[in-house]
């Protein structure tokens, strides 16, 4: 299942990266590595190790153009914080995951602009970022149904037994 | 392996945090690097990406054909009024084409007059777009030919009508180019007729807009965007596009070049560029003479 995280993380980079037209446009696209990590970190942590999630994230800061680390690095610390959640999340429904799944976005799309500001690197503009914040929100749920019908990969039930039959 | 496994998660915590730490301290790292010494890191970037986005090719170019091939479809829908479009265009366009014949004869008889000799060294070579810039804060594509085509950083690359870019990052099989609509893109430019000197200055908007012009009211929507040549940044004189105000009154330029169908890109062969050695004398770099300023009475012949 770890290799399946590497082939979903190269396929959203390929949508991404498709040359479909150089026009800019005026809305932003989600950031649907973010989106994924964030919801298999909920479901399988183990499914997502720390080493593995560093790497995509970086890889994708280089292939996408950002400032290389540091939206990987902001993005490392919110999954930990999810999978240290997981236990707590994978009780309750829906509503809370995304709501932390907002907070967290919100939270780190502010760090990100602030750290930025003070190493005065050239920023994005707002606009497009907070959009691309917004739409990430809005594609979360389409992420989750995603992750959980077509790739399977869901929450833990009490009782369940990892590969070599321990507790997670 | 098989004794107990509530012990065993106990010994993988710390581990597992160590891990996170380092993790996070070699993210950090690398951003700290990027922002020391930027050109570094960029190079492996561009290393990277020559690793890795060849690779996506083979799947890259069936599903760019498939999702063309969908919007064509749906503009077939509105093909017979198209059709009516364009032979009232042809129309126009053959009225235009005499006119050109003419002139064309004329500049023949003129150049042949002067016996000019066109700069041989403006030559190119052709290269095919990979990928776009994926991110919607940078607007960038990727072309198929690097280093090893004898590609520099600086050269300027257009598609068959105007101005698309600069070439900025290259590796040895792919390169970047920066297009004219990227926040970072800065270039000089001429407006004809009034020869009114003034920066494209992109802003991640189609249409880019013009800054330092000295006087606007000779600048009228319509007029031609040329690039300039000043600073050595380009050769002088490749379409950029035209003058369009928008509702703002703000002056921008309406791009010549088809951004929303970018395919094969022309990397023109510029003469290599004064080497800068000195950071203080940059601004007076041809010996003595100084520079033209911001057009005034620059010769014709600039």
């Amino acid at each position: 299942m770890r290799g399946w995280f590497v082939v979903l993380g190269l396929a959203t980079l390929f949508t991404h990266l498709l040359p479909l037209s150089a026009m800019s446009r005026p809305w932003a696209t989600p950031d649907l590595m973010l989106g994924f990590a964030f919801a298999w970190s909920v479901r399988k942590p183990v499914y997502v190790p720390v080493i593995l999630l560093g790497l995509m994230l970086l890889l994708s800061d280089l292939l996408l153009q950002r400032p290389p680390g540091l939206w990987a690095f902001l993005g490392l610390l919110c999954c930990e914080n999810l999978q240290s959640r997981a236990k707590r999340l994978r009780a309750s429904n829906f509503a809370a995951e995304w709501a932390t799944v907002i907070a967290l976005l919100v939270g780190t799309t502010i760090l990100y602009r602030i750290i930025l500001a003070i190493l005065l690197v050239e920023q994005p503009n707002l606009g497009s970022q907070l959009i691309q914040t917004i739409t990430t929100i809005l594609y979360y749920p389409v992420i989750v149904f995603a992750t959980h019908v077509l790739m399977g990969v869901r929450k833990g039930v009490p009782g369940d037994m990892d590969a070599r039959g321990g507790r997670i | 392996m098989a004794n107990n496994r509530s012990n065993n998660q106990d010994y993988t915590r710390p581990l597992r945090r160590l891990i996170l730490v380092v993790v996070s301290l070699v993210l950090l790292a690398t951003f700290l690097v990027w922002r020391i010494d930027s050109p570094r890191v960029e190079r492996f970037r561009a290393q990277v990406t020559d690793r890795i986005v060849p690779n996506f090719d083979w799947a890259m170019a069936p599903v760019t054909g498939t999702v063309n091939l969908f919007r064509d479809y749906q503009s077939y829908n509105r093909i017979a009024e198209q059709n009516q479009e364009l032979r009232r265009e042809l129309r126009k366009m053959q009225s235009w084409k005499e006119a050109a014949l003419q002139l064309e004869q004329e500049n023949a008889r003129l150049l042949d007059l002067n016996s000019v000799r066109l700069d041989p060294r403006l030559t190119f070579i052709t290269g095919v777009v990979l990928a776009d810039s994926g991110s919607p804060f940078r607007q960038s594509v990727l072309l198929n030919v690097g280093a090893r085509d004898g590609l520099v950083d600086g050269w300027a690359t257009m598609d068959g009508i105007g101005l698309v870019g600069r070439i900025s990052g290259v590796a040895k099989n792919t390169s970047r180019v920066i297009l004219l609509t990227d926040a970072s893109s800065r270039i000089p430019v001429t407006i004809q007729p009034s020869g009114q000197r003034a920066i494209v200055a992109g802003d991640n908007s189609a249409a880019p807009p013009i800054d330092f012009i000295e006087s606007p009211d000779l600048v009228r929507p319509g007029d031609r965007v040329v690039s300039s040549g000043d600073g050595a940044v380009f050769p002088a004189g490749l379409v950029i596009g035209q003058v369009a105000a928008d509702p703002g009154g703000r002056l921008r330029v309406r791009l010549a070049a088809d951004y929303e169908r970018l395919k094969f890109l022309r990397v023109l062969r510029s003469h290599p560029t004064e080497p800068v050695t000195d950071t203080a004398n940059i601004l007076t770099a041809n010996d003595g003479k100084p520079a033209p300023e911001n057009g005034e009475e620059v010769p014709a012949s600039e």
